[in-house]
């Protein structure tokens, strides 16, 4: 068994993904491994819940919009003792309670999503809410690049960008597919940064599997404080971290067997990720 | 009515700076007070209701009293999902304001007629559901739904036809059916038609009309809160009178006239004719009025309709 120093290390909630995956039989592994060094920044350098309460009233906030990803969130949670192991071993067993996409319910989880394009608004009233409060809390949003197709983000994109929500902080999983295959296919959006730039938004670009690239590119975002709502464009890789997932769309869709979920863990402990 | 609304805005705003008034861009001149007395509580979010409900809902989650304004064929019908989702979902206590239901927008066609919008939302749990027929009812709807620990919609139509109630409304419960008129004494003579007219909004009015004109031996009662609704005093007013008139400028489908019929076919013991829209959108442009006769809606069309159906169930 290995043994993790480091909190929230991204081996450690691929392999989570994987039990809870295999477990429920459940989909979307390749939508949960594409943001896992993204969430573990977040949790691990930058979320902050007085108390360890994950509803405190002066935590931050995490919307994860992209309610597909749902998995990787789980796995974070078990990091922080708010998901069981127990509810890791019984997922989507009968009567239980995580859900295949995001669920306000769960502590933990600020939205229920899933339904795309609801989380980015409903952060970007957190951000506002939070302003007109003078708190100095951040709202992070994780959307992903499929999900820009639709319309009610650029509504949001707009409101934020009029009244400069500075404590808005966007991150675009851009794993360059959706559901149904490559966005670039489907709807062509151009290039993500230079569609926010235009919404009047500061745009970071980032390898969303390098930790200390994402780190960094938040801290000086904050540090700097623009008064500017912020997107950070984080390229990854859909399946990210299993070899035979990696940038193969099928694993939005397809369920481990005995023998793919054996390999996939063998495959990541084997790995140095 | 807006004037009365506009008030309520007023006086909810300057007693609690949590609640903020958000539009898309609607509602010229109604906000004019609001803005001058709390002008940081108010939000003209764009034409963007998408965003408008999800912005709202985040706000809701940390303490602010959303009151979200519309045109009804807008708040609620485009954002349905929106409200389903981000707010009743949750819960969350913030109150959605559709102007202009039914055939108001009689001049602008289909875009902004809005005759669907209470079947929509009545299957969304956690939803409450207020039609106010006058400025009255329009106070206690907004005094219930802010007391209320869930997402509420007021539906506004008809604004301009005139006062229902002379005098302040006492001991309603949320759910409850007010009587807005009796029978008049010589009901029990033989031949004078036995009725409870039970109308909503615009069309309480309407019932009031068709009792004073010809239907003397109806009482009246007004339906200020579809969702939820007193089941019992329905089924306590259909141990008396058997035969049932709902009156609203909506679907036929869905609205009150389903719920009337839904909870009365447990007792067995009614009839009831549902007066609303045929299923169907406005065929012509024109007046107010015009509209209501196209859709079979004004006091003679109903008076032939409820002649016809009683002379079948009687």
């Amino acid at each position: 068994m290995t043994i993790f120093l480091k909190k929230f290390a991204p081996k450690r909630l691929r392999e989570l993904v994987l039990k809870m995956a295999f477990n429920g039989q459940a989909v979307h592994i390749g939508c949960a491994f594409s943001i896992v060094e993204i969430l573990a920044v977040l949790y691990r350098r930058f979320l902050k819940y007085p108390d360890n309460d994950p509803n405190s009233k002066n935590r931050d906030f995490l919307v994860l919009s992209k309610g597909h990803g749902v998995m990787a969130q789980y796995a974070c949670l078990h990091e922080l003792g708010w998901v069981s192991d127990e509810m890791i071993a019984n997922y989507f067993a009968d009567g239980s309670i995580l859900n295949g996409l995001s669920d306000s319910r769960i502590a933990g989880l600020e939205v229920t999503s899933g339904s795309l394009g609801h989380g980015f608004s409903v952060g970007v009233g957190i951000a506002y809410g939070l302003t007109r409060l003078n708190k100095s809390q951040k709202v992070y949003v994780l959307v992903g690049d499929g999900e820009l197709n639709e319309g009610a983000i650029w509504e949001g994109a707009m409101f934020a960008s009029h009244h400069k929500l500075s404590n808005l902080i966007v991150i675009v999983d851009e794993n360059s597919f959706q559901a149904m295959g490559e966005t670039e296919n489907i709807l062509n959006l151009g290039s993500t940064s230079r569609k926010f730039e235009s919404f009047g938004f500061e745009v970071k670009e980032v390898d969303g599997h390098n930790e200390s690239q994402i780190e960094n590119t938040i801290s000086k975002i904050i540090e700097e404080n623009n008064p500017l709502p912020k997107v950070i464009i984080a390229k990854t890789v859909k399946g990210k971290g299993v070899n035979f997932m990696e940038g193969d769309n099928k694993w939005h869709y397809t369920r481990l067997n005995d023998k793919t979920y054996k390999d996939a863990l063998d495959y990541l402990n084997s790995s140095v990720l | 009515m807006r004037d009365a609304l506009s008030k309520i805005l007023v006086r909810h705003g300057v007693s609690d700076s949590s609640v903020i008034v958000l539009t898309g861009d609607h509602g010229y001149e109604l906000f004019d007070s609001f803005r001058s007395q709390c002008p940081e509580q108010f939000i003209n979010a764009g034409i963007a209701e998408q965003n408008m409900i999800g912005m709202a809902a985040g706000m809701a989650k940390i303490g602010f009293r959303p009151y979200i304004y519309g045109l009804s064929a807008f708040i609620p019908m485009r954002v349905l999902e929106q409200i389903k989702i981000d707010l009743a979902h949750d819960a969350l206590p913030a109150i959605l304001i559709g102007d202009g239901a039914g055939l108001v927008y009689s001049h602008l066609g289909s875009s902004h007629q809005c005759t669907e919008d209470i079947a929509a939302t009545r299957a969304i749990p956690n939803l409450e559901i207020y039609s106010p027929c006058d400025s009255r009812e329009l106070d206690l709807c907004f005094s219930s739904a802010r007391e209320s620990k869930t997402t509420a919609y007021i539906r506004i139509g008809k604004a301009d036809r005139g006062e229902v109630h002379s005098n302040d409304i006492h001991n309603w419960k949320k759910g409850d059916l007010i009587k807005v008129a009796d029978a008049d004494e010589e009901a029990n003579a033989v031949g004078t038609l036995k009725l409870a007219f039970i109308a909503t909004g615009s069309m309480v009015r309407t019932a009031l009309n068709l009792k004073i004109n010809s239907f003397t031996g109806a009482e009246v009662w007004s339906v200020p809160t579809l969702k939820p609704i007193n089941r019992d005093q329905i089924l306590a007013i259909s141990e008396k009178i058997r035969t049932f008139v709902v009156l609203e400028e909506h679907s036929v489908f869905g609205g009150l006239g389903s719920i009337v019929a839904e909870i009365l076919s447990e007792s067995g013991r009614s009839n009831v004719l549902r007066i609303g829209i045929q299923d169907r959108f406005s065929e012509k442009c024109g007046s107010y009025e015009y509209l209501l006769k196209e859709h079979q809606l004004d006091e003679n069309s109903i008076s032939i309709k409820i002649y016809r159906f009683t002379s079948t169930t009687a």
